[in-house]
């Protein structure tokens, strides 16, 4: 599954996913935004693994969040962005 | 660290013979940590390609961005960079494309956003020279009345920020669009692309050649900010070659967000 979510006043920011009995699995965070150190990428993508299928956005979010160190940068990209292009993912919503 | 000022430091240009995709992302490795460790002034570089590419960002899904048929059809490397920020479609003399190695004291305390407008402020002044009214267009994007010139984008690593920047010369949308996969959501930012057969906002603009666009930039940051002729060194040139065979040619790496 997939889902965009162009922040505003900020960049392209892209969930895949698939959900096996009701948990997301083989996250991918892909997108044009900047984020250092980028190791915190795969950070981000093992923080939704596993996650409840039925997750609202602030608990994705806050998962997001919890899981990344306090240096890290992000530019263009936020933890809301990151559960609003899951969300998108999971409803199959058309892009905006 | 105090803040410091693009005359406290003494700007080297490196402008060299074409050279390959693989090597240029290596390059922007080598010469930030160089800069970094103070091994290296810092430093100006214009690009020269030797092929065309794609360059992807350090985060773009190579499977969602890039058509590897098409890509492969038009005998277009694909190659992943450093830096975050979207995919640029080059071929050699479409595009001019610059990175500057800097110490982070030259943007100490500043936003990403003001940084990103700081390291291209004498850009701004060299298009006004050429006649072209543009401005920085937040996040990372320069744009003119004619449409957007150019993306940029920042990495910072051991006391060193890499700025690079690609604009758009005169660019073939259609193979573009052949080889990229601009999806609905993203082409609100390149909607003048799909209305038109070239992107050429610089060479329509300017009237110039690519070289004299190149030298009258380079005359405008030589004046602003100082600037002496460069080379790379042996042992630079020789860990981006090996780097590029080993990490930058590798499937891994350009596969590493698939």
């Amino acid at each position: 599954m997939h889902g965009e979510y162009k922040m505003p006043g900020g960049k392209l920011v892209v969930v895949d996913l698939e959900v096996r009995d009701g948990r997301f699995a083989d996250v991918q965070l892909s997108g044009d935004f900047f984020l250092e150190p980028d190791s915190a990428l795969e950070a981000i993508n093992r923080a939704l693994e596993g996650q409840s299928e039925h997750a609202d956005e602030a608990a994705l979010a806050a998962s997001v969040r919890d899981a990344l160190a306090t240096d890290v940068m992000m530019y263009g990209i936020s933890p809301e962005a990151i559960a609003v292009a899951v969300r998108r993912a999971l409803h199959k919503e058309p892009a905006a | 660290m105090m803040r410091t000022d693009w005359r406290d430091h003494d700007w080297q240009l490196i402008h060299t013979a074409p050279q390959s995709p693989t090597l240029h992302m290596a390059l922007d490795d080598v010469l930030t940590h160089e800069v970094g460790a103070g091994r290296r002034a810092p430093t100006l570089r214009i690009w020269e390609w030797a092929a065309p590419a794609v360059v992807i960002g350090r985060f773009q899904s190579l499977r969602n961005e890039v058509d590897g048929a098409a890509a492969q059809r038009h005998g277009i490397e694909v190659v992943r960079r450093v830096s975050g920020g979207g995919a640029m479609f080059i071929e050699p003399g479409n595009t001019i494309t610059y990175s500057i190695y800097a110490p982070q004291s030259l943007v100490k305390g500043l936003s990403f956003q003001e940084a990103y407008a700081f390291f291209d402020a004498w850009v701004l002044e060299a298009l006004g020279e050429l006649g072209i009214k543009a401005w920085y267009q937040p996040l990372n994007d320069i744009t003119s009345e004619g449409g957007k010139i150019a993306g940029a984008a920042q990495v910072h690593r051991g006391g060193a920020v890499l700025h690079h920047v690609t604009m758009a010369y005169d660019i073939d949308a259609a193979k573009m669009l052949d080889v990229l996969r601009i999806g609905r959501e993203k082409l609100s930012d390149k909607g003048t692309v799909s209305a038109a057969k070239r992107v050429d906002p610089l060479r329509s603009q300017t009237g110039l050649p690519r070289e004299a666009v190149i030298e009258r930039m380079v005359a405008t940051f030589r004046r602003l900010h100082g600037l002496s002729d460069d080379d790379l060194s042996a042992e630079e040139l020789a860990q981006a070659e090996a780097l590029a065979l080993g990490k930058f040619g590798s499937p891994a790496w350009l596969a590493d967000v698939a």
